[in-house]
Parts: C-alpha cells; sequence; structure tokens
C-alpha cells in the first residue's frame, strides 16, 4: 500500500469512531466502551499520520484516488494527494485531536452528553483530515462544511445557555456565508481547468497566468479563508465560539479548522501567486485583523476570549506571510501556533475547572501559581512562545514570517516566493509593518494574561527586584496582608515564594513578574507543590505536557537549513531539487529554503517583543493593582467590544435579513396569493355581471336575439 | 304592379310586429304582434313566389304551412296566456319575471308575494305597480 | 421487464378493486393492511426493475407500447430510462412508507377505506406519470394525481383545508390545461405524441414561432407544478392544510412531477425554444431561492409558525435550485436537477413525516405549542430534525449538497446560447440563498430542539416509536447513501442525460 493510499483510507478511522460512538449514543447501551473507542482509533490515526509523513519523506507530491462520480462535466474524484504540506498538517490535526480526545475524556468525565460530544470530536477529525489530504476540491469542500457542522454542534454542546445557542448558529452562519464566495470560487478554478482536481489546476494556473477564471477563483477563494480563519470582516464568530467547552476550542478554534482557511492559500498556492488582487486582498485584511484583533485581545476579560482574539491575530499573521509570499513561513507558524494555542488551551480548560471562573480579574486572585504548578509552567511555556520569546517555537516561526516579509519588501535576498514570482514589495512592507506592530502588542497582552492569572507576589518580591535595578519606590502596601511582607527574597526562587504564597490570600499588586527564570525551577518543585488538592487528573496534564515539550523544541526544525522547507515542498507539490532549473519546473532558489532567522528581522522582532514586555511591566508598575491593560487609553472600550465589528455585521446583514423576510412574509400572503384569490374573486364578479343581464324578461332576451340577427345578417351582408 | 309595393307593405308590417314583440306589456297584444310577424313573412313568401314565378308555386305553399303554423301556436299561446291571466291577475309579460336573477337589471319592480330567494324570486321593492295595460 | 411497469399500474388497482369489494365493516379493518400490502409489492416490483435494468444502455426500457387511440396518434406507451428510473424508486418507496405509516396513525376525517383507496390511486397517477411515454398518456397521469390528493387534503386535512384543496385543484389544473395545449400545437406539427420519436424529430419539424409558443405553455404548466415562483402560492395552503402522508407524497413526488416535465419533455423536444425562456426560468429560480427561504425566515421568527408552512416554502427554494439546473442547458445542469429532485424528495418527505409525528404528540404543528428543548425532552427525536435541517440546507455529506453544488456549477458556465455574465450572478445570489437557508433551518432547530433548562411546566414528548423509526429510518440512510456516494444517482442518469443533450 503506497502512503497515498493509506492517506486516501485514513480518515475511516476516525469515522468509524464517530459511527460507533453514535451507536452507543443511540442505543444508549456500552457507556463505558466511549473512552476507549473516543481516543483509540484517533490516537491510531495520528500514529498513522506520523507513518504517512516519514513515508512520503521529502519526495514529490503523490496521488491515489478512486472514480467518485460522473457529473456530465468534470468527474468527481475521491483521492488523497500526499505532499510535503499534507503530511506535516495532518500529522498536527492527528497530534491535536488525540490530546483533545485524551484530555477531554476526564475533562468531559461528569458530562451526559460526553458520547455524543466525543462522536462529534472523531466526526471532525474525519473531515479535517479529509480537507487536508482531498485531491479534489469538491471533496475538500465536504469535509470543510462538515468540519463547520461539528464546530456548529460543539459549540452548542451545552444547549441550555443561550450563549451557547447563539454563538453555535453565529459561528455557522457567518462561516457559511463566507462558504459562498469559497463554493462559487472552486467553481470558477474548476471550469478554468476542466477538473476538481488540485493538481490540473495548479498547472493551469502556473501556465495560464493571473486572469479569467483563475483570478476570480482566487479571488472568491478568499472569502472561504476569511470566514473559516476568521479574519475581517468575519471574525466575528470566533470570540463568541468561546461558550463551547474548552478542549472544542482547542481542537478546532485554535488548531485545526481555523488553520484550514490558511491550509488551503497554501495548498493552492501558486493559483493565488499568479492572481496580485487576491494577494493585496489578504495582505490588507490580515494587517487589519493582526493589529486589531491583538488590541482587543489586550482588552479582553475572559481567559479564552483573550485566547479567542489571539488566535484571530496569529492567523492574520500567517493570513499576511501567505500574502507575502513566505508560504514556508506560514506553514511553520501554523504548526507551532496550533501546539502552543492548544497547549494555551488545554491550560485554560484546568485553569477554569479548578477556580470555576474564565475572569482574569477574578483568577488573580486564585492563587493559580500555587495550586496549579504543572499547569503554570506550561502555559508559560506556552504564552512566552505566544509572545515571540526565544528559544521556543514562537520565536523562530513569527521571525521567519517577518523575515519573508522583509525578503518581498526589499527585493533582497532569496526570495521566499515560489515559481518565481515575487509578491509587490508594498505588500511586504505592509506584513513586515503589521508583523512587527502586532509581536509588541502580543508580547503585551501575553505578558499581562500571564501577570494576571500567575503574576504577582508578594510586593516582596517586587521589591527586591526594584532594589536590584535601583527604580522607583514600591507600590503603596496592600491592605490585608499577612505578616510576611518583610520577608527578604532572594533571586527568583520558589522556596521563597511558596513560602510567600503559603502565607495567605493573594493581593491584587502589580509586581514585577519574573516568569522565564521562574518555570524553570518551579518545573522542578512542581510535583512537590502539589498543595489543596491534586492539580488535574493526569489525562488532563499528559498533553499540556506534551504540547509543551512540542513547543520548546519545535522552533528548531526551522534552523537545520532547509530542512523543514524541504518536507514541505514546493507550491506544486514537487520536492525541492537541487537540479531543479533544467527540470523546467518553478522552485524557488536554493538558498530561500532555509526558516532560519535573519539578522535584521530576528533584531525588530526581539525589539517588537521588549517594547511590548516593557510597556506592560511599565503599566503594571504605574497603577499596581489593577489590570495593566489600562495603558491602552481610550481604545479599551472599543478594543473590549472588538471594535463593534458585532454591531457593524448586525447593521449590515442581520437586521436587513429580518425586515426582508418580514416583507417577504406579508409579500406572499397578501399580494401574491393576492393575485391568485383576486383571480377567483373576479370570477365571481365577472359572473356576477353576468346575472345582471338576466333580468327574467322575455322582451328583453328577445331583444337581444333580434339584434344579434341583425348583425349576423349585416356582417354577412357586408361581407359579401 | 311592381313588387316592391307589397315587400315593402310587408317590411312595414314586420316593423310593428317587432314593435308589438318587443314593446307591448299585454300578452295577447304581443301574440297578436306575432301574428303581424308572420303575415308579414306570409306576403314576402307570395311576392317573391310571383316575382319570380315560381312553378310549383313553392311560395304558396309555404304561406299555407305558416298559416296553420300561426293559428297553432296562436291558440297555444293564448292558452298560456289565459292561464298566466288566472293566475296572476295580470296579463303583462313584464311582471312574470320568475326565472330572473337577484339584483339583474331591472326596469319595473313591482313587489313580490313570495319570500326573497337566491334567484328565484329575489326583487327589491318599488313603487306602486303601473297599470296592467299600457 | 415489459410487464413490470404495468404490473406496478395494476397491483395499486387491484389494491383499489379488492378494497372496494370487500364488504364495508371488514375493508374499514383491514383497509391500511391491504393498502401497505400494495404498496410493498409496488416497492419490491421497483426494487426487482432497478436490478434488471441495464444501467449502459440509453433509450426506454422495458416498454410497452399499445394503441389506445388511432385517430388521434394516441399510443398507450410505458417505458423506464435512466431519467425515470430514479423518481420511480422514490415514488415507490415513498408511497410505501406512507402506507406502512398509515397502520398506525391514520388521520382523522373520513372512512379508512376511502382514505387508502385515494392513495393507492394517487400512486397509480405518480407512477404513470415517469413511465408515460406518449404525451397525452402523460397528460392523463398528471391529472389523475389531481382527483385524490384534492379528496385527501380537503376531507382529511387540518385547519381551512377545504379552501386550500381547492386552490391547488383549480390552480394545478390550470396549468395542466395550459401545459396541454402546448402538446397539441406540436402535435400539430409533427402529428405524434411520442416522446422518444419527437425528442428526435421534432426540432426539425416544429417551426420557431410555434416552438416558442409551445414551450410557453409546457413551461407555465409546468411552473405551477415545480412550484415556479410566481405560481406558487398554492403550494403553502396546501400543505399547511394536508394530512402528512398527503403532505410527503405532495411534496416528495407531485413536485418532481413539474420538473421532470421540463427534463423529459420541455427541453429535449423543442430544444429551438429552450435558449429563449431559459434564462427566465433560472431567474425565476432563483427568486424563488430567495424569496422561500425570507419567507421561511419570516415563519420562523414569528411565535405562532406553522413548521408545515415552513418546510412547503423551504420546497420553493429548493426547487429553485433545479429550475437554475435546468435554466443552464447543460448535461451537469439537468443531472444536477435530477440528483436535486430526488434528494428533496427523501429529505423533505423526512422533514413533513417529523412535523407529522410533532403534530400527533402536540397536536399542533406551531413552533409555540411543539415547546423548546426537545434535546432534552425526547433526544433522538431532536438529533432527527437537527439532522433533516443539516441535510435541507444541504450540508455536504447528506444528499442535498451535490443537487445545489452542480447546479451551481452548470450555471456558472450555461449552455451556448445563454449569457455567461448574467448567469453568474443568478448563481452568485442563489448560492447566497444556501446562506439564508442556514439560517431559517438552524434558527428552527434553536426554537425548537434547544432551549433552557428544564422547568415544572415542561410538557413531555414521546420519543420515537417503533413503526416511526421503521418508517423513516430508510429515508435517512438514503440521505447519508445519496450523499456519501452520489454516484448513486449520478451513475444511473447521467447516460440518459447525456443522449437527452446531445444537440441541445
Amino acid at each position: 500500500m503506497t502512503t497515498a493510499t493509506l492517506a486516501l483510507w485514513l480518515p475511516v478511522l476516525p469515522l468509524f469512531s464517530a459511527a460507533a460512538l453514535a451507536a452507543v449514543s443511540l442505543s444508549g447501551r456500552a457507556r463505558a466502551a466511549v473512552p476507549a473507542l473516543a481516543v483509540l482509533p484517533i490516537a491510531a490515526a495520528a500514529v498513522l499520520t506520523f507513518v504517512v509523513l516519514f513515508g512520503h519523506g521529502t519526495g514529490a507530491a503523490t496521488e491515489s484516488r478512486i472514480r467518485y462520480a460522473a457529473t456530465g462535466g468534470p468527474e468527481l474524484w475521491l483521492g488523497a494527494r500526499v505532499d510535503g504540506l499534507s503530511a506535516l498538517i495532518a500529522v498536527l490535526v492527528g497530534v491535536v485531536a488525540t490530546a483533545v480526545q485524551l484530555y477531554s475524556v476526564s475533562y468531559m468525565a461528569h458530562e451526559e452528553r460526553y458520547t455524543s460530544y466525543s462522536a462529534l470530536i472523531s466526526l471532525f477529525t474525519a473531515a479535517m483530515l479529509v480537507v487536508v489530504y482531498s485531491t479534489d476540491l469538491l471533496v475538500l469542500l465536504v469535509g470543510w462544511e462538515v468540519m463547520g457542522a461539528c464546530s456548529y454542534f460543539l459549540i452548542g454542546h451545552h444547549w441550555e445557555r443561550p450563549e451557547a445557542r447563539s454563538a453555535s448558529i453565529k459561528a455557522f452562519l457567518v462561516t457559511k456565508f463566507g462558504d459562498v464566495p469559497f463554493l462559487l470560487g472552486i467553481l470558477f478554478l474548476a471550469h478554468g481547468a476542466g477538473s476538481f482536481r488540485v493538481q490540473p489546476i495548479l498547472q493551469h494556473a502556473i501556465a495560464q497566468g493571473g486572469h479569467g477564471y483563475t483570478a476570480a477563483g482566487a479571488i472568491l477563494l478568499i472569502g472561504g479563508v476569511m470566514g473559516k480563519s476568521a479574519q475581517i470582516p468575519l471574525q466575528t464568530w470566533l470570540p463568541d465560539a468561546m461558550a463551547g467547552p474548552t478542549p472544542i476550542s482547542a481542537l478546532i478554534h485554535a488548531a485545526t479548522m481555523v488553520a484550514a482557511g490558511v491550509y488551503v492559500v497554501a495548498r493552492l498556492y501558486p493559483v493565488f501567486l499568479v492572481t496580485t488582487a487576491a494577494l493585496w486582498i489578504l495582505a490588507i485584511a490580515a494587517a487589519l485583523t493582526a493589529v486589531t484583533a491583538a488590541l482587543s485581545a489586550f482588552a479582553q476579560r475572559d481567559l479564552k476570549r483573550i485566547l479567542a482574539y489571539s488566535t484571530v491575530s496569529q492567523l492574520a499573521l500567517m493570513v499576511g506571510a501567505l500574502a507575502a509570499g513566505g508560504r514556508d513561513a506560514a506553514i511553520f507558524h501554523l504548526m507551532s501556533h496550533g501546539a502552543f494555542k492548544a497547549l494555551l488551551f488545554l491550560g485554560a480548560g484546568v485553569i477554569i475547572h479548578k477556580a470555576g471562573t474564565g475572569d482574569v480579574d477574578e483568577l488573580a486572585t486564585q492563587s493559580l501559581r500555587r495550586k496549579l504548578p504543572m499547569t503554570c509552567v506550561t502555559m508559560t511555556i506556552g504564552l512566552a512562545a505566544l509572545a515571540g520569546f526565544p528559544p521556543f517555537s514562537g520565536f523562530f516561526s513569527k521571525e521567519s514570517i517577518a523575515g519573508a516579509a522583509y525578503d518581498t519588501a526589499t527585493h533582497s535576498g532569496p526570495t521566499k516566493s515560489l515559481l518565481g514570482i515575487t509578491p509587490p514589495s508594498g505588500i511586504g512592507w505592509l506584513v513586515l509593518a503589521a508583523t512587527l506592530l502586532t509581536g509588541f502588542l502580543t508580547a503585551a497582552y501575553a505578558l499581562r494574561t500571564w501577570w494576571m492569572l500567575f503574576g504577582p507576589l508578594e510586593h516582596g518580591w517586587f521589591r527586591s527586584a526594584v532594589e536590584v535595578s535601583s527604580r522607583q519606590p514600591k507600590a503603596p502596601e496592600p491592605a490585608g496582608h499577612a505578616g510576611t511582607a518583610a520577608e527578604a527574597a532572594t533571586a527568583a526562587d520558589a522556596t521563597t515564594a511558596a513560602e510567600v504564597a503559603a502565607a495567605g490570600e493573594w493581593a491584587l499588586e502589580a509586581l514585577v513578574a519574573e516568569s522565564l527564570r521562574e518555570e524553570t525551577e518551579a518545573a522542578e518543585q512542581a510535583a512537590a507543590k502539589a498543595k489543596s488538592g491534586p492539580e488535574a487528573p493526569r489525562a488532563e496534564l499528559l498533553p499540556l505536557v506534551v504540547l509543551a515539550a512540542i513547543t520548546t523544541v519545535f522552533g528548531f526544525v526551522g534552523l537545520n537549513l532547509g530542512w523543514f522547507a524541504t518536507w514541505l515542498g514546493d507550491a506544486d507539490g514537487n520536492a525541492y531539487r537541487a537540479s531543479a532549473a533544467d527540470a523546467g519546473k518553478l522552485i524557488q532558489p536554493d538558498g530561500a529554503y532555509h526558516l532560519a532567522p535573519a539578522l535584521l528581522s530576528t533584531v525588530l522582532a526581539l525589539i517588537a517583543l521588549a517594547l511590548g514586555l516593557g510597556l506592560v511591566l511599565a503599566a503594571a508598575r504605574a497603577k499596581p493593582g489593577t489590570d495593566p491593560n489600562h495603558v491602552l487609553g481610550f481604545l479599551r472600550k472599543p478594543a473590549f467590544l472588538g471594535f463593534r465589528a458585532d454591531d457593524l455585521q448586525d447593521a449590515i446583514a442581520v437586521r436587513p435579513v429580518q425586515v426582508a423576510a418580514d416583507a417577504v412574509g406579508f409579500l406572499d400572503t397578501e399580494v401574491v396569493d393576492g393575485y391568485v384569490r383576486g383571480s377567483g374573486a373576479a370570477a365571481r364578479l365577472l359572473g356576477e355581471g353576468l346575472r345582471r343581464i338576466q333580468t327574467g324578461n322575455v322582451q328583453l332576451y328577445l331583444t337581444g336575439v333580434l339584434t344579434g340577427v341583425v348583425v349576423i345578417a349585416a356582417a354577412l351582408g357586408f361581407g359579401r | 304592379m311592381h313588387a316592391i309595393y307589397p315587400l315593402t307593405l310587408a317590411a312595414l308590417l314586420f316593423a310593428v310586429g317587432v314593435y308589438g314583440v318587443l314593446a307591448r306589456r299585454n300578452a295577447v297584444a304581443v301574440l297578436m304582434a306575432i301574428e303581424l310577424l308572420l303575415n308579414a313573412a306570409n306576403l314576402n313568401l307570395v311576392t317573391f313566389s310571383s316575382l319570380l314565378r315560381d312553378q310549383f308555386g313553392m311560395g304558396q305553399v309555404f304561406t299555407v304551412f305558416l298559416i296553420t303554423v300561426a293559428a297553432a301556436e296562436t291558440g297555444l299561446g293564448l292558452a298560456i296566456v289565459l292561464l298566466l291571466y288566472r293566475n296572476r291577475g295580470t296579463a303583462a309579460i313584464d311582471d312574470a319575471r320568475e326565472l330572473g336573477e337577484d339584483g339583474a337589471l331591472g326596469l319595473r319592480r313591482i313587489p313580490q308575494q313570495a319570500d326573497g330567494e337566491d334567484g328565484a324570486a329575489g326583487r327589491t321593492t318599488s313603487p306602486a305597480p303601473k297599470a296592467v295595460t299600457k | 421487464m415489459n410487464a413490470l411497469l404495468l404490473a406496478m399500474l395494476l397491483v395499486p388497482a387491484a389494491g383499489i378493486a379488492v378494497l372496494y369489494l370487500l364488504p364495508q365493516p371488514l375493508a374499514e379493518r383491514s383497509a391500511t393492511r391491504i393498502g401497505f400490502y400494495a404498496g410493498g409489492v409496488v416497492l419490491a416490483l421497483a426494487v426487482v426493475l432497478a436490478c434488471v435494468f441495464k444501467y449502459a444502455r440509453t433509450g426506454y426500457q422495458g416498454t410497452l407500447d399499445w394503441n389506445w387511440i388511432p385517430a388521434l396518434h394516441i399510443r398507450f406507451h410505458l417505458g423506464v430510462d435512466g431519467i425515470s428510473l430514479p423518481l420511480i424508486l422514490l415514488t415507490a418507496l415513498l408511497s410505501a412508507l406512507c402506507f406502512f405509516y398509515s397502520i398506525r396513525h391514520m388521520p382523522e376525517g373520513g372512512s379508512r377505506r376511502s382514505y387508502t383507496a385515494l392513495l393507492l390511486l394517487l400512486e397509480i397517477g405518480m407512477l404513470g406519470t415517469f413511465m408515460a411515454a406518449d404525451l397525452i398518456l402523460f397528460f392523463v397521469f398528471f391529472e389523475i394525481v389531481l382527483l385524490p390528493m384534492w379528496a385527501l387534503i380537503a376531507s382529511w386535512g387540518g385547519d381551512g383545508a377545504k379552501a386550500a384543496a381547492n386552490k391547488f385543484i383549480l390552480y394545478t389544473l390550470l396549468g395542466s390545461a395550459v401545459m396541454v395545449v402546448g402538446f397539441l400545437v406540436v402535435f400539430a406539427y409533427t402529428d405524434s405524441f411520442d416522446i422518444a420519436w419527437l425528442t428526435v424529430h421534432a426540432r426539425s419539424d416544429v417551426p420557431k414561432s410555434a416552438a416558442l409558443t409551445a414551450f410557453a405553455l409546457m413551461a407555465l404548466g409546468f411552473a405551477v407544478k415545480t412550484p415556479m415562483f410566481p405560481l406558487h402560492t398554492w403550494l403553502p395552503d396546501a400543505h399547511t392544510a394536508a394530512p402528512t402522508a398527503g403532505s410527503v407524497l405532495l411534496a416528495g413526488v407531485l413536485l418532481k412531477m413539474g420538473t421532470y416535465g421540463f427534463v423529459r419533455i420541455a427541453v429535449p423536444i423543442l430544444p429551438q425554444a429552450a435558449p429563449t425562456y431559459a434564462p427566465a426560468l433560472a431567474a425565476f429560480g432563483v427568486v424563488g431561492v430567495i424569496y422561500g427561504s425570507l419567507a421561511c425566515l419570516s415563519i420562523a421568527r414569528k411565535p405562532d409558525g406553522d413548521l408545515k408552512r415552513l418546510i412547503a416554502y423551504s420546497s420553493i427554494g429548493h426547487m429553485g435550485f433545479v429550475l437554475l439546473g435546468i435554466g443552464s442547458l447543460t448535461t451537469v445542469g439537468m443531472n444536477a436537477a435530477l440528483f436535486a429532485s430526488v434528494a428533496h424528495g427523501l429529505i423533505t418527505g423526512l422533514l413533513f413525516f417529523l412535523v407529522g409525528g410533532l403534530k400527533v404528540r402536540v397536536h399542533s404543528a406551531k413552533l409555540d405549542d411543539i415547546g423548546r428543548a426537545l434535546y432534552r425532552r425526547a433526544p433522538k427525536y431532536g438529533v432527527l430534525i437537527a439532522f433533516a435541517a443539516m441535510a435541507s440546507l444541504g450540508l455536504p455529506g447528506l444528499a442535498g449538497f451535490w443537487g445545489e453544488v452542480l447546479a451551481l456549477f452548470s450555471a456558472t458556465k450555461p449552455g451556448s446560447g445563454l449569457r455567461q455574465g448574467s448567469y453568474i450572478a443568478m448563481a452568485s445570489i442563489a448560492a447566497l440563498g444556501l446562506v439564508l437557508t442556514a439560517t431559517y433551518l438552524l434558527a428552527v432547530v434553536r426554537r425548537v430542539c434547544m432551549g433552557p433548562a428544564a422547568t415544572a411546566s415542561e410538557e413531555p414528548v414521546t420519543e420515537l416509536t417503533a413503526v416511526e423509526t421503521a418508517t423513516w429510518t430508510p429515508l435517512i440512510l438514503l440521505t447519508l447513501l445519496a450523499g456519501l456516494w452520489p454516484a448513486v444517482v449520478l451513475g444511473i442518469t447521467n447516460p440518459a442525460v447525456q443522449v437527452l443533450m446531445k444537440g441541445v
């Protein structure tokens, strides 16, 4: 069995899991088998995705397909197209799905609808694998929309809550609204290439260039990207989707489904590269989204909403990278973001379960660092990666985006574009600026989030840091503080932290956080620190640890010259080959394969990082005891409301449709049916009119007869 | 004599007959007018038969038919009018409107003795009935 | 195979005969069982037909060609090919399911014997329409369907039944009268009513001006049946008033007779006139999609919105996609139209069964009376409603998707002689209709299936019964099958459509 055939039948495993779980749910029996049915097939599928990945290696794209249906036009194929891109993303999907299923075993154990929940997750996994592997765009669309449906059902899992009910519909409808141009885009591409399959479409695009059906298809596909990947103007569904269970947010709304939009652009990259208008649209939308979403994340109070807006922002970076020609950078960031965002969401789940709330203001009072040491460590790693702090994966991937944008902007150095086409340098500058600005904001809100969750300790801490750096006087004494205030603290030391923490309640004081040094030592003492009951079941902690490990290590894959890029392959699915030129294939130059940090972009990224961190530190010191996002000033309220995107959507789309619906309802019964009823009434009136002639007067009838005879005679007479 | 004379006479008789059929109220007058119509036709038949010098005299033959038919029809008609008169006390034709529709273009209406049923005898009230004969 | 078609028409006739030959009390008791046996036999015969049918051959198979009225060149000509086979199977299935369902759920309003006999007569009419290979025979069966449906609605229907039934029969009768004039125009030039012969020869024999007239007349007749906006207003009232079996068959089969007429008769016989009217068909179809969806949305938002009315308007929307596919005058479009017809029959049949079940339970189809949180009160029922809603909104993986997407595909590149720009615009608007469809269906699911936490005043709802499960499972399975393996329908229709569209 070739790897492509394996990939073709891979989705059957999660599908079987979904069917089995559905059967269990409907029959109500064999409830004990549910965790096994939920986790094992998915884990097996994940293992198989690794098999496909290594089996495919760095070869060119392979395809395995069977005839699906004849339409009278282009045939439909059920097939798998395995190239580096699909193999890598499938691995991401498999790993995250397994992690989430495992996590859900304990997280959702008390839920009565756990069976249907896990069935839907399995169905979702199957659909996403279909999207990743499919060689036929219509079959991809099948998986795409099934994912949307699963997302709808899963967000609405707690349908007793009104916010879950509205959020699920909103998610489905907003993404469906983006799916309409997506569908039309696929149809146009198919018309142009004469087939729905990826390979002919790519070849058509490369051969024909960016006009006609290809250009129309590219621009329309962006609609689906905007919908699924929550870019402006269709980003409003993602923050509200947090009403669903947290593992769902980890799986669907962080790592996989929202990445599908980015994935499709990467999959069909030549189509987009040749259509400059599409690149501009992507770049502008990405830039806007990245900055506004980062600002919104900074202003949110709910932990999951912070992470949601953060996802939107990071996705925008990926889209921007694609627009700027940096496909490899975008995929690199996609994978690293998938890992650390899933980690953050799962950790948030643990926190919310433990603390009973997701509001960061309340969480700040809950002494989470003491109660949840492992979670604290792993989430710190996650937040550090999010901020782009070296040496975590986020640093490398974000820098690679900046590097790609810089290369495109200056058309200097190895172009990170493929097909020999470089996007306009304007896009490069725009994306570079957006990346740096977003990096700055991301660092800021990442630190703020850490601050509110695990942040400051005794102002004794603060004082020590103050003394070390000989800065301003300490913050005012908090009220209700225990008597260990005068404890002299040495360098970031978990023992002291534990003693301080053991003393009593947290106070909402802004102190300097020394997260980064702390985590390495706290990690060693995490086991000993478990106080007030177990932190969380092992099923929940294991995924956290695994994902944290991945986040730490993954960044380095980008370093080895060309390693990651050679696995990814070329935009049209070939592997990079040194002897590319004479193969006639459009392959990017040798030196462009690396994703290693380039000096200038690294420096810029680090500057942005430092500025962001410094901003929050300064804000924290300026007003201790309050949320550092007061630094947003007048932007805080609009950012909190997502810059009123919901209201805009309501005014533009929702209200007019409701008005139109009521109008049509009235129109149909009164006007259109009015004509029908009117015809009946008209017939009756006509009859009544004619009845008036029936006077009963015989002489009147005779007069009529006579007149008729005269008329006929005259007609006959004149007719001669 | 020229044929125009009897033909004109026939036409005049026919016209008077039409007037009588359509405009007289009394049924007997209507019957008399019908006689006039028939006799006008008779005159025409005889005139043309003579004019065309018909060898069989078809015109006269038809005239004899017509006289017979007229007599029979008059007898029958008078019998009906007699019964009508006996039942209603009037021989006015335009008062016999039982087959008329409700709300039809009525010219002269008389109050109806029967109850107001749809189509059968529904009539609106009107000023006092006119004289039976005109 | 020749006997099969005739047998499929005679078995229900025999059923009627048996019903009326038996003495009245015995007939009343065993009416539903006799109906079920007859329906079951017809379904078995249909399955046999599907097995012996040669899928690679084009042209009519199993033909039965008798001289009927030689003086008028009318023959009793039955036949089946790839275009009619899926519809025949659908009819047999839905009728059998209706008979089975009626065993337990007979509506009030008249004798069981007459109800069953009317359903059997309806089945004869429906099957005959799809089997007829002669225009007047088609017309006869087309009309046979009207009286039983009228009687079913008028006698066994709910509120406003008589008025709805009258409107239904008069409107569709008007349409058929206009249609038969179109047939006669064609006859005037070709001297034949035979559909297969006309498909080949009528395009050369009928001059363009007469063809334009004939097509317009036929199209009007089929459009009333489809139903096409603005000739659709008979449908909501008829559906709201009809009993469950009546609604299922009305939506599941009768509407298909209109679209079948377009695909079988209007377009192939008069291809010289088709490009003139096709844009209008497509445009009205698209308007129907948007209009139907908005009307559904307005019903879903009202507290006393009637679910049956809502599903009726949704049928107008789905048939809009069928018309869009037909209006594109391409092979893909015709395939899409046929697929969408079959899918709509399955899905909307299921929907009407579901609402009928709700009506039995809460004695009303109004959203307010049904209540909320069906996921809790009757979980399987709620899940089934959600499934049917997903199928109706065209979720890929379920039957509704392929018809709609292929219709859009065909509309974005229509046949020769049609302006692509306007068709692309129409396809875009129709695609937006997909979002609107999702809106109202999910609004209904939210109102009916989801709901706040349990309160004391919440009334319980009976879960799915065995009869209901047995009746609806075939529909669910077929919806999944057609969605996951579209070749099951496309494979049947495509060869026949290829031949039909040659030269169009």
